[in-house]
């Protein structure tokens, strides 16, 4: 065998690659009609808004910090639009202040965290409070989104058309945009890099010039941003917006994110795992749908014990993999 | 060599956990539900009256899937029922709205939709065939209805409100303030959420008995059984006879309730109905076989109170 | 300073804001500080069917609780119980029997009396985040952290709800020992279960080295799901008295649950600042690695955190079940890991390890539970009822935050500077 030597930081994202394609093919082996097109474009329609919310989760966990306003301010985005869509604002004004709100939200976040040293679990969980209850100040009851022109524009028009019931929607091309968005901001950005920098070690960091208080502020407004944006997305995808949605959001974003190979101690990793970790995510929801003989207690189980199964193999092959070149 | 041996061996563990490969029966009628979890009895109850019924009938072959509460999770469920290829779709929405594009895919795809439980909310008609259920607001009229009736035009209440934003939760209230508004002697003095849940009750009224109105509440409304359970523990702590210095009335009517009223320690439940499985399925192979089913098919649904509560009817309820 | 004060000094803060909140209570909430002292009637009510009234019949005008703390009054009204609970069954008598000291009034006068009011209720509400957050403490003291724990909460009172209907039943064994001693089993098997519980999270994180808030993940999913497996989906009520005892139940003046906190806070105080224990969690916490070369096992130091925080949220979820005599699987405990959390912050310790307070936890879940109750009793409207608080969490913090402390200390220093020249 020749030697080939595959770089070792790309090894648990990898790991995360194969597993999926692996559960994907059993899928298809056990379910008719699993290997339909549709399948798979479905698992981008259905979590382009987790997915985009994972790409803010994954840049402010590379940073070290955490952010748990994520669930609430979707569905505070979600309901303001929609509120004020019902209310007889242009769609596209409601769209603009609630993308304004997410970012000063999560520069807000950012400051606190800097400039007073608070740890990012407690800010963020305040913030998720906090713009929860704010969500049912803007309304207790959800509300549809019905005949605006910008969002019958968008499902209608925006929309790029793969052949027989096969559709891009507008919310997977945003996704894939704000993704390949983030992987370049992320690798090839000093900025970027900075985020890196001070995930591994923020003393280290500052000690060699990094900006490090910019750099946090600016991770959490994308965050804010990022939240913001799957908002918007998930008032597409609803047409509506409820104040009672994605709870507990934040844990399948921070799932992905660790799933595609993210380190939660920062400085490790990468945003474009978080891919495929919302895949994987969806994946098992998939295969529990097909299923459909697993009971409500037994679907908790299950899924679980997917997550537990999904670990082990990313957890075997690093290792392996690591052994292997430790041997070479 | 080796890695290639461990990957295949995880993927036999992976396989193991979905358990059998299931091909299916062209001539059954395929049925996908997505109920919206396992939150409390009263849904458990449901749960089990659409698959007993699914198992009762050899010609239904039911797909089950569980939402956990969540709308986003049904809504994945109803587009991979699509994919899959089932026959008919129902589903108990987790709230009304947010539906619209998803029952579009599934008329596009020519499925038929039967909605349990809850309506939803769309724009534009012939998205779903029929609805099975109760009315909400209808429930919380009835409430207050007993209160007039039972209690007089004088009361103090303290309300006991389900998870806030729920549909359950607005709509019971809206139907409760709709019969007292003509009514100025009945007043809402309390109002907090109990999260339809006994320990969130128990707290709730806990404080509600320890402010400076507590002397005043006579009677409390609560969105659901649980939440009224919790509160009857309260009561009790507080040196109070719940029943009695302070009227209960509720929602949804679980066993547990109807033996709480037969000890006299509430004394009102509307019925919500859950065991509508048989109705489901009837339509369910009515539609299947090109008949045209109503487009609103009311639950059966009472009002239990000491009255109408024997040892027989408790004994005879099955959640 | 002295070494007394620098011990205590992590604890200013979270008393300070908790003060504070108390103050506002006082001087906004009416009888917010009410304190009576009752005698112990209605709280171990029996739940045996009493007399079905007609509906509508008006039996007793709603009266205070002062009247009916009157002891002539109230020992009347139990006796009546008493004789009536005696007619139902023989089984419900010897439940009756089982712990004497809440039911029979004549016994010892010292158990015979509770307190009665907010504060109290706040204690007792408290209890479960309380003992959650001794576990949760010591866990996040080594870095690490467990959002399993409001799951593992729900399977220790599903077990225990279902051993003691078993054990009511008679199909399960120990049912001979009659109610008074067989509590004991669903106690235990709980604690263990639970315990069990947090064995398996250390072993991810300690055993496989899976990162903490992952592999606390998987249990968090699929813990609730197990627990509903235990009660297959539905919620067991019971009343057994020793069960109902342990978060109804008062002894010394105090709900026990009360005394339950205490216990465990001694304990695992002892536990930690009495031997190596603690120095290890916090040297663990700050540097795995150079603990490891300085010959300390830190991955059995680390599993024996997540142990303990099993057994915590285990105790937790059978005062979570007695409270409402019932296990409720899909609520036990939901989303109490962040309160849990919240509290250990509060209390001083620090997210990265190395560092952390015990009693500061504890002060942090009585705040919470404070105003959690300060809600209730100012009648917020429920949907907003999460922004105030989210605000308070917010203030506490910043105050806690040196950082926050020495620029607004900056800020007036430099006013009254200015002052001083003019």
């Amino acid at each position: 065998m020749k030697k080939f030597k595959f770089p070792m930081r790309y090894v648990p994202i990898s790991a995360t690659i194969l597993v999926f394609f692996i559960v994907y093919l059993i899928g298809i082996i056990s379910f008719e009609n699993f290997g339909s097109s549709k399948v798979f474009l479905d698992l981008f329609v259905d979590n382009a808004y987790l997915g985009i919310a994972a790409i803010g989760t994954a840049l402010v966990i590379l940073t070290g910090g955490i952010d748990l306003s994520v669930g609430s301010i979707i569905a505070f985005t979600s309901i303001l639009i929609a509120k004020m869509i019902a209310s007889g604002s242009n769609a596209l004004v409601a769209i603009a202040l609630a993308l304004v709100i997410g970012i000063l939200f999560g520069m807000l976040q950012g400051w606190l965290i800097h400039c007073f040293s608070l740890p990012p679990f407690l800010v963020t969980l305040a913030g998720m409070f906090f713009i929860r209850g704010c969500g049912f100040i803007v309304s207790e009851e959800s509300i549809g989104i019905k005949n605006d022109p910008v969002f019958n524009f968008i499902q209608n028009d925006l929309t790029i058309k793969l052949g027989k019931g096969m559709n891009l929607r507008f919310i997977v091309i945003v996704y894939i945009v704000v993704l390949v968005a983030a992987i370049f901001f992320s690798q090839r950005t000093r900025s970027g890099r900075s985020i890196y920098a001070i995930g591994d070690n923020e003393l280290a960091a500052t000690l060699m010039g990094i900006p490090v208080g910019r750099t946090k502020i600016m991770t959490y407004t994308i965050a804010g941003f990022c939240s913001a944006l799957a908002g918007v997305v998930y008032a597409i995808y609803l047409k509506a917006g409820n104040p009672l949605n994605c709870v507990g959001l934040e844990m399948d974003a921070i799932a992905a994110v660790v799933i595609g190979g993210t380190l939660l101690t920062g400085g490790v990793g990468y945003v474009f795992g978080s891919l495929f970790g919302v895949l994987v995510l969806g994946l098992i929801q998939t295969l529990i749908v097909f299923d459909g003989r697993i009971n409500s207690w037994w679907t908790r189980i299950i899924v679980g014990l997917l997550v537990l199964a999904f670990i082990f193999m990313q957890n075997l092959i690093t290792k392996i993999s690591k052994s292997k070149s430790k041997s070479q | 060599m080796n890695k290639f041996a461990t990957v295949i061996m995880a993927a036999a563990a992976a396989a193991l956990l979905v358990t059998g490969c299931s091909k299916s029966d062209s001539s059954k009628i395929k049925v996908g539900f997505s109920q919206v979890g396992a939150e409390s009895d009263w849904r458990k109850a449901s749960t089990e009256s659409i698959k007993g019924e699914a198992a009762k009938r050899p010609n239904i072959e039911l797909t089950f899937s569980d939402a956990q509460q969540k709308q986003e999770n049904q809504i994945k469920a109803i587009r991979n029922f699509i994919s899959k290829g089932v026959d008919v779709i129902s589903f108990s929405p987790v709230v009304s709205t947010g539906f619209e594009d998803v029952l579009k895919e599934a008329k596009e795809a020519g499925i038929p939709v039967v909605l349990f439980d809850r309506a939803v909310d769309v724009s534009e008609d012939g998205l779903y065939v029929s609805f099975i259920g109760s009315d909400f607001v209808e429930e919380g009229r009835r409430a207050a209805r007993w209160v007039l009736e039972n209690v007089g035009e004088n009361a103090n209440v303290a309300e006991l409100v389900g998870t806030v934003g729920s549909a359950p939760a607005i709509d019971r209230k809206k139907g409760f303030e709709e019969i007292i508004k003509d009514h100025p002697g009945i007043k809402i003095i309390k109002s907090q959420s109990g999260d339809f849940t006994r320990a969130k009750g128990k707290e709730v009224m806990e404080s509600f008995l320890k402010s400076p109105e507590a002397d005043q509440i006579q009677v409390l409304f609560a969105h659901n059984d649980d939440m009224a359970l919790g509160a009857i523990q309260a009561i009790e702590e507080a040196g109070k006879k719940p029943g009695q210095d302070i009227k209960i009335v509720s929602i949804d009517g679980v066993k547990t309730m109807f033996e709480a009223i037969l000890e006299g320690k509430a004394n009102c439940t509307v019925e919500c109905n859950p065991l509508i499985g048989a109705q489901l399925f009837d339509v369910v192979e009515k539609i299947h076989a090109g008949e045209t089913v109503p487009a609103r098919i009311p639950s059966q649904e009472g009002v239990f109170d000491s009255k109408n509560i024997t040892k027989e009817v408790v004994d005879g309820r099955k959640y | 300073m002295n070494k007394t004060s620098n011990k205590f000094r992590h604890l200013v803060w979270p008393l300070v804001s908790l003060a504070l909140l108390l103050l506002f209570n006082a001087i906004f909430t009416d009888n917010f500080f009410k304190i009576e002292i009752k005698k112990q009637d209605s709280a171990q009510a029996p739940s045996v069917p009493g007399n079905p009234p007609a509906s509508g019949t008006s039996w007793i005008t709603p009266e205070s609780y002062e009247n009916v703390s009157d002891p002539t009054e109230a020992a009347a009204k139990a006796a009546a119980e008493e004789v009536e609970a005696a007619k139902q069954t023989v089984k419900e008598s010897a439940g009756q029997q089982a712990v004497p000291e809440k039911k029979d009034d004549k016994g010892v006068s010292i158990f015979g009396y509770y307190l009665y009011g907010t504060p109290i209720d706040i204690l007792n509400q408290g209890s479960k985040v309380m003992v959650l957050a001794i576990g949760m403490t010591l866990v996040i003291a080594t870095g690490g952290i467990d959002i399993s724990v409001g799951a593992v909460m729900a399977i220790a009172g599903a077990i225990a709800a279902l051993l003691i209907s078993m054990l009511d039943a008679g199909t399960c064994i120990g049912a001979g020992m009659g109610p008074s001693v067989y509590w004991i089993i669903p106690v235990l098997a709980a604690l263990v279960l639970a315990t069990i519980a947090g064995f398996w999270n250390g072993m991810l994180v300690a055993g496989f080295g899976i990162q903490p808030m992952v592999a606390t993940l998987v249990l968090m999913v699929a813990g609730r799901g197990v627990a509903q497996l235990i009660t297959d989906g539905q919620i067991i009520t019971f009343d057994n008295p020793g069960l109902v005892f342990l978060c109804n139940g008062h002894a010394l003046f105090l709900p026990f649950s009360v005394w339950i906190v205490v216990a465990m806070y001694v304990i695992f105080g002892l536990l930690t600042r009495k031997t190596a224990f603690g120095l290890f969690i916090e040297s663990v916490g700050n540097n795995e690695r150079a603990s490891r070369y300085a010959g300390i096992e830190a991955r059995r130091i680390k599993w024996l955190t997540y142990v303990i925080c099993g057994f915590c949220a285990g105790m937790a979820g059978l005062l979570a079940a007695s409270n409402i005599k019932c296990a409720d699987s899909n609520n036990a405990g939901l989303n109490l890991e962040l309160d849990a959390i919240l509290a250990t912050v509060i209390g001083g310790t620090s997210m990265a390890g190395g560092r952390f307070f015990l009693s500061g936890s504890l002060v942090g879940a009585i705040l919470i539970q404070t105003l959690t109750t300060t809600m209730y009793m100012k009648n917020v409207s429920p949907a907003i009822v999460a922004v105030p608080k989210a605000m308070v969490v917010i203030i506490v913090c910043l105050l806690q935050s040196p950082v926050f402390r020495a620029k607004v200390l900056s800020i007036f220093a430099s006013k009254a500077a200015k002052g001083g020249v003019q």
